[in-house]
């Protein structure tokens, strides 16, 4: 055994990201820049972003990718934070855009009062309709939180009601095209930083642990449906807020929006950007998003290539782009001697 | 039989297991004591092959980066490449820590399934022998595996081990959690498959008096090293086994 020949690959956090870790990061500019780097290039990237793009046609995909991105934050989080397999993406959605519509074109609300309503008003319906499923473990939850869109889109054609197939038209717009997205870009940014607090929060530790052993939850005195059900009710309304801001910008609500790519894509953009990151999967949606528009040229093929993209991610990266990156960012490695 | 020669294991940076050599010759027992985390599972997991199997899904899921060394011969063969399917036809069967059985299916199931690489024949004839050696598995044959007690399960993951025909049996932590009576029995057990089936075994425990009086050779492991090593005669006279290992306090004159 010749030891002296063999290395292996050492992995060591950066001093920098050692020494930001505690107070004295408020001490240097670099430690300070070390921390705040990241988010600043998120921040003002996603402020510019509308800037950026060439024309309306773009600024509408950016709007619409940050509607996905509540979508896939909120996916994420009931995921990998509470461990409830969510696919109610669609349900989320089209509840907040039905709710927002009928606010504003029955009672006639403005917009500004018709989203943060329909949101809150639109989580409480569906964390109502979620609860018999949420004392059970395992797939019971998934499979209900399918079922709700299909059927809700069914019921509404069958019955002829909330405008039937036409849907709601005639709701009012926003001002103008720029604060319809700086409104979605705040909001998208003001929930990914919140919810990354919550996560860490007292709270976010007890879901964590409903997702780890329920049964240690319980023992601790702890009621499991009941956290459940608020983390569900949190998800949920960042899905209809999706939903009613989507109303908005379409100037009309009606079945497509129970459609199932809602649940879907937001699903593929966290594969893609990272599970439990938060952060991971609205990158994912800046990525995905932008490229089935771009690969709309193709017509049917579209999928064909969006499927290829996913599973070749799922083959080389699993660990998604956001675990990876992080992890160069802050960490090196070096090859040592044994 | 089989040969561990230079084993190391990092977990990320931290060494699990460092430069272990062990051996096992033909129907022998062989011994490994220590505490927890001085890496016995390690290397039960490095000689099953399962470790490659954890490093691979790690890395898959951009978690630790396991690094594995050293060589394993397996009558004169190297298999450190093999995969743990691969070693177990080749007889190198692991009965896993916390037992590990299936716990929806009946008792008889988790045998079968033991059984599923051996011929049909191999496997009544084990079947047998697993209820003879073990009765009350006999008697539960057709209850959930979920509901056995602590010691059933454990008589239960020893069966399907020996199912798959093993030449070499790698017991990882056998008596954990159970009775002094269940123990007794049950190192009883292994004494005698060892014997009637012509097979060596290779044990961990972190208690080693229950053990010690049918191993042939022993290792001790501290913080992933080997500190000691010899036969059950040397360490049952070293004073320093005796008090951490079987509780005995030396008098000092």
């Amino acid at each position: 055994m010749e030891n002296n020949t063999q290395r292996r690959k050492e992995r060591i956090d950066r001093g920098i990201k050692v020494r930001t870790d505690g107070i004295y990061a408020l001490m240097s500019i670099r430690e300070l820049s070390y921390l705040l780097l990241p988010r600043l290039v998120l921040i003002l990237g996603m402020l510019a972003l509308p800037l950026l793009v060439p024309g309306m046609y773009w600024q509408r995909v950016i709007t619409i990718t940050c509607i996905y991105a509540l979508l896939a934050l909120s996916f994420d989080f009931l995921a990998h934070y509470v461990g409830l397999v969510s696919l109610g993406g669609a349900f989320f959605v089209g509840v907040g855009g039905y709710m927002a519509a009928i606010m504003n074109t029955t009672f006639g609300l403005p917009p500004w009062l018709t989203v943060p309503l329909a949101a809150l008003a639109g989580g409480g319906i569906c964390t109502l309709l979620l609860l018999p499923c949420l004392p059970l473990r395992g797939v019971y939850f998934a499979i209900v939180s399918l079922m709700y869109p299909l059927f809700v889109a069914r019921l509404i054609e069958a019955l002829n009601i909330l405008g039937g197939t036409d849907g709601i038209t005639g709701i009012d717009g926003f001002s103008n095209r720029w604060a319809e997205q700086y409104f979605i870009i705040g909001i998208l940014l003001l929930l990914l930083f919140g919810v990354r607090r919550l996560v860490n929060t007292d709270i976010g530790l007890v879901l964590r642990g409903v997702k780890d052993n329920d049964q240690a939850i319980r023992a601790s005195g702890m009621n499991v449906t009941l956290y459940k059900a608020m983390a569900v009710y949190i998800a949920s309304v960042m899905g209809c807020l999706g939903g009613a801001c989507l109303a908005h910008i379409y100037m009309w609500s009606g079945i497509s929006q129970f459609a199932l790519d809602f649940s879907i894509l937001p699903i593929a953009a966290t594969v893609i950007g990272g599970g439990g990151t938060l952060i991971g999967p609205v990158l994912g949606c800046l990525i995905l998003v932008p490229i089935s528009e771009l690969l709309r040229e193709f017509g049917t093929l579209r999928i064909v290539f969006y499927a290829l993209i996913l599973v070749a991610f799922i083959i080389f990266r699993s660990e998604g782009i956001m675990v990876y990156g992080q992890r160069k960012y802050q960490q090196f490695e070096r090859w040592t001697r044994i | 039989m089989l040969e561990a020669t230079g084993l190391m294991v990092f977990y990320e940076n931290m060494l699990a297991l460092n430069n272990i050599s062990i051996r096992c010759g033909v129907n022998q027992i062989i011994g490994v004591f220590g505490a927890n985390s001085a890496g016995k599972s390690t290397l039960m997991y490095t000689l099953s092959g399962i470790m490659q199997d954890i490093q691979k899904k790690e890395a898959m899921a951009g978690g630790e980066r396991i690094t594995l060394m050293g060589e394993v011969r397996y009558m004169g063969e190297d298999i450190s490449g093999l995969k743990p399917s691969q070693r177990a036809r080749k007889g190198i069967v692991l009965c896993p820590e916390r037992r590990r059985i299936f716990n929806e299916s009946s008792v008889l199931e988790n045998l079968k399934i033991g059984g599923y690489l051996a011929s049909s024949s191999e496997a009544r004839n084990t079947l047998e022998y697993v209820f003879k050696i073990f009765p009350p598995l006999a008697r539960l044959k057709k209850r959930i595996g979920g509901f056995l007690s602590g010691g059933e399960q454990q008589m239960l993951a020893i069966g399907r081990a020996l199912m798959a025909q093993p030449k070499i049996l790698l017991l990882d932590e056998p008596l954990m959690g159970l009775s002094p009576l269940m123990q007794a029995e049950l190192i009883l057990a292994t004494k005698g498959i060892c014997e009637e089936m012509k097979l060596s075994v290779i044990i961990t425990e972190q208690y080693a008096r229950p053990v010690l009086p049918i191993v042939d050779y022993a290792y001790i492991l501290e913080n992933g090293s080997a500190v000691m090593e010899g036969s059950k005669q040397e360490l049952m006279d070293n004073p320093d086994v005796r008090s951490a290992y079987f509780g005995i306090e030396e008098s000092y004159e």
